[in-house]
């Protein structure tokens, strides 16, 4: 099976030029917001060093925190599942739904069941899942992925979410005052979020010591459908947890300012046990997870607490769009999380990045990203996943880098070439993808060694 | 056949690096001043006011906000009686809630609101407008400073509010009032 590459799928994204720059403009945007919180904390290298010290700790005791959380849940009344995958993920959620008799779900933003593809799992099933989140809410209509992790909905235009708002909420024609459309939204879901019957979260953070889960928000969905629903279930992947309480100081502090330039999400609620009468369940999954941890050179992306950041500073997501990746997490930390999952059908994902490093110098907890992407990189090459062209013109390039008289004679060829050549050739788009949006450079009249023999010579 | 929590742990167990230390974190003391928690405040679209002091409360309330017809609080007598099992339907007619903070955050804006003073788990975000009464010797600097001081620990559930709901979800345009409180003033006594 042949997939599609990341660059085939972001020329549908790239053909409006226009959404193109502000696209690209408007994260860029974030990242400044971010950059103006980050510099007002001084102490901040020194709280992306904790964060990630603490992160690394948690993962070297993975299975002893795992079974901490699980006993400390269980002593305040939650039901604690565990999933390996997706599939039984989707189950638990389906039995849970289905032994309260419930038809009708508010879900609050998951990455993690975007991963699990809950929704039209649940859908098929009867269920109705109402995504509550407000752009989360506005790509379910669509019937769109999200395109980014903490800005589901930044691949659209006001204009879009109001001809989606006239179709599906009966707002008026032409509609495009993000207050006026926010207000609508916030009407239709308010009557989902009285008659939910079962409300799902993610988690943002686990702590080991209390058993609590930790979700924060701007909007308040979680807590509004939480504290409604009789039912409440948190989904979370095994790399959510952190020992102690105390360590949500660290990354509440780090979260909303590298995310969105926030001082911190409007709510941070720490839910630790049920209301009496009332069920919490918590479902812990790996899908792909612990294989990560096996994996020395990768292990160290499952330290992500999913602010985004990488994705606003990256010159590639912000000039190619979230779903290009095809993948829940796209961006360079969706880069380095793909190809665990499926090297192959991912394969060209790291290779969408210059490798100019932003992302990394961004992440709050210190994830080597872009030596990943180079790492991966590796792997996808020896596993024979390359184009054809890529594979050759690399294989190529090795040889010549080796041997300096091939290096000096194609040298000389080249400045030759790219004068006597025709246009249409040398920046013809199938042979030098390079040229499609970009002009060579003039070819010099001499290479460096010959101008540097030159200056070696004695005045005459 | 073993469980997925077995296989699972076991992968972990078995899949995990080499011990690293736990770090301690310092206290990164910095400003707790009433002033550079109005300022924060304000710009994530909150609002401070002043109480003389705590009798006052009622009367403030009514001043500041007239149109309130059903308002719900702990902390004097209320037009509306809210408990941990009013239905649905009459906690979504809820204009205006008035409950007490055990403590603030100078750095962010943020008050913590145990389950203990909500009335119901519900209230806080299903009221149209909030308003939080806090002890002004209660504010501390920092994140790391407000979870040592949580009275009673993360509790059954509680909450770090800052500000009022809001989203930039159309356009990345700032819309205050998306699910939660239209509106947050903090109280200060
Ligand atoms: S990899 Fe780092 S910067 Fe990217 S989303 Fe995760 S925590 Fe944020």
């Amino acid at each position: 099976m042949s997939y599609l590459t990341h660059a085939s799928r972001a020329e549908a994204f790239t053909l409006d030029h226009e959404r193109t720059s502000w696209h690209d403009e408007t994260l860029w945007f974030v990242r400044q917001k971010r950059d103006k919180a980050v510099y007002a904390v001084p102490e901040f290298q020194e709280l992306r060093n904790l964060a990630s010290a603490i992160k690394d700790h948690t993962l070297s005791r993975l299975d002893e925190y795992l079974a901490q959380f699980e006993a400390a849940a269980q002593a305040n009344g939650v039901r604690v599942h565990w999933a390996a995958n997706a599939a039984e993920h989707n189950a638990i959620v389906l039995d849970i739904i289905r032994a309260r008799g419930a038809t009708r779900v508010v879900k609050s933003k998951s990455m993690l069941t975007e991963e699990c593809h809950l929704n039209p799992y649940l859908i098929k099933e009867g269920i109705e899942v109402i995504d509550t989140d407000l752009g989360e809410r506005i790509i379910q209509m669509r019937d769109e992925p999200p395109s980014h992790i903490v800005l589901p909905a930044i691949h659209l235009k006001k204009e879009d979410v109001g001809a989606t708002f006239f179709k599906h909420l009966g707002t008026a024609e032409g509609l495009t005052d993000p207050q006026q459309l926010t207000e609508a939204a916030r009407q239709h879901l308010r009557a989902k979020f009285l008659a939910g019957e079962v409300a799902l979260t993610g988690v943002n953070f686990a702590i080991a010591e209390t058993g609590s889960v930790v979700v924060c928000t701007n909007e308040g969905n979680a807590d509004l459908g939480a504290s409604l629903a009789p039912v409440h279930v948190a989904s979370m992947g095994i790399e959510k947890l952190v020992p102690r309480l105390s360590d949500l100081g660290v990354f509440t502090r780090l979260l909303a300012r590298s995310a969105t330039g926030q001082p911190v999400t409007t709510y941070t609620s720490h839910y630790t046990k049920p209301v009496e009468g009332r069920e919490m369940h918590i479902i812990i999954v790996d899908n792909g997870r612990t294989q990560q941890l096996g994996r020395p050179d990768f292990r160290a992306s499952l330290k992500c607490i999913r602010c985004g950041a990488c994705m606003n500073t990256c010159p590639v997501y912000r000039r190619s769009g979230g779903h290009s990746y095809d993948f829940t997490v796209p961006g360079p930390i969706g880069s380095i999380l793909s190809p665990n999952i499926d090297l192959k059908k991912h394969s060209t994902l790291p290779f969408a990045s210059t490798l100019c490093g932003s992302c990394t110098d961004v992440c709050p907890v210190k994830i080597d990203i872009h030596v990943q992407l180079y790492k991966w990189r590796q792997i996808v090459s020896e596993a024979n996943h390359l184009p054809t062209a890529k594979k050759l013109g690399l294989k190529f390039m090795g040889r010549l880098l080796a041997s300096p008289t091939a290096f000096k004679v194609s040298g000389m060829l080249g400045r030759k070439g790219l004068r006597l050549l025709p246009y249409g050739l040398t920046h013809n788009k199938t042979v030098n993808a390079w040229a499609i949006a970009r002009e060579l450079p003039e070819p010099p009249k001499q290479s460096f060694r010959e101008w540097y023999a030159q200056q070696a010579q004695p005045a005459t | 056949m073993s469980t997925a929590r077995d296989r699972i742990l076991a992968a972990a167990r078995a899949n995990k690096p080499a011990e690293t230390p736990l770090p301690t974190v310092p206290d990164f003391w910095g400003d707790n001043s009433l002033e550079r928690f109005s300022t924060v405040l304000a710009s994530i679209g909150g609002e401070v006011a002043q109480l003389a002091s705590l009798s006052d409360l009622e009367t403030t309330v009514h001043k500041l906000w007239p149109e309130a017809k059903l308002i719900a609080s702990s902390l004097f007598t209320p037009t509306l009686r809210i408990d941990q099992h009013t239905p649905t339907d009459v906690l979504a007619d809820v204009d205006l809630a008035v409950l007490p903070v055990e403590l603030g955050v100078a750095e962010n804006g943020a008050v913590w609101l145990p389950e203990a003073n909500m009335l119901h788990r519900a209230l806080p975000t299903v009221t149209q407008h909030l308003a939080l009464v806090l002890d002004e010797r209660c504010l501390v600097a920092t994140m790391h400073q407000a979870y040592a001081r949580l009275p009673d620990g993360p509790g059954g559930y509680g909450m770090f509010v800052a500000g009022p709901s809001k989203t930039a979800d159309i356009e990345q345009s700032l819309v205050i009032g998306a699910h939660g409180a239209r509106s947050l003033v903090v109280l200060v006594y």
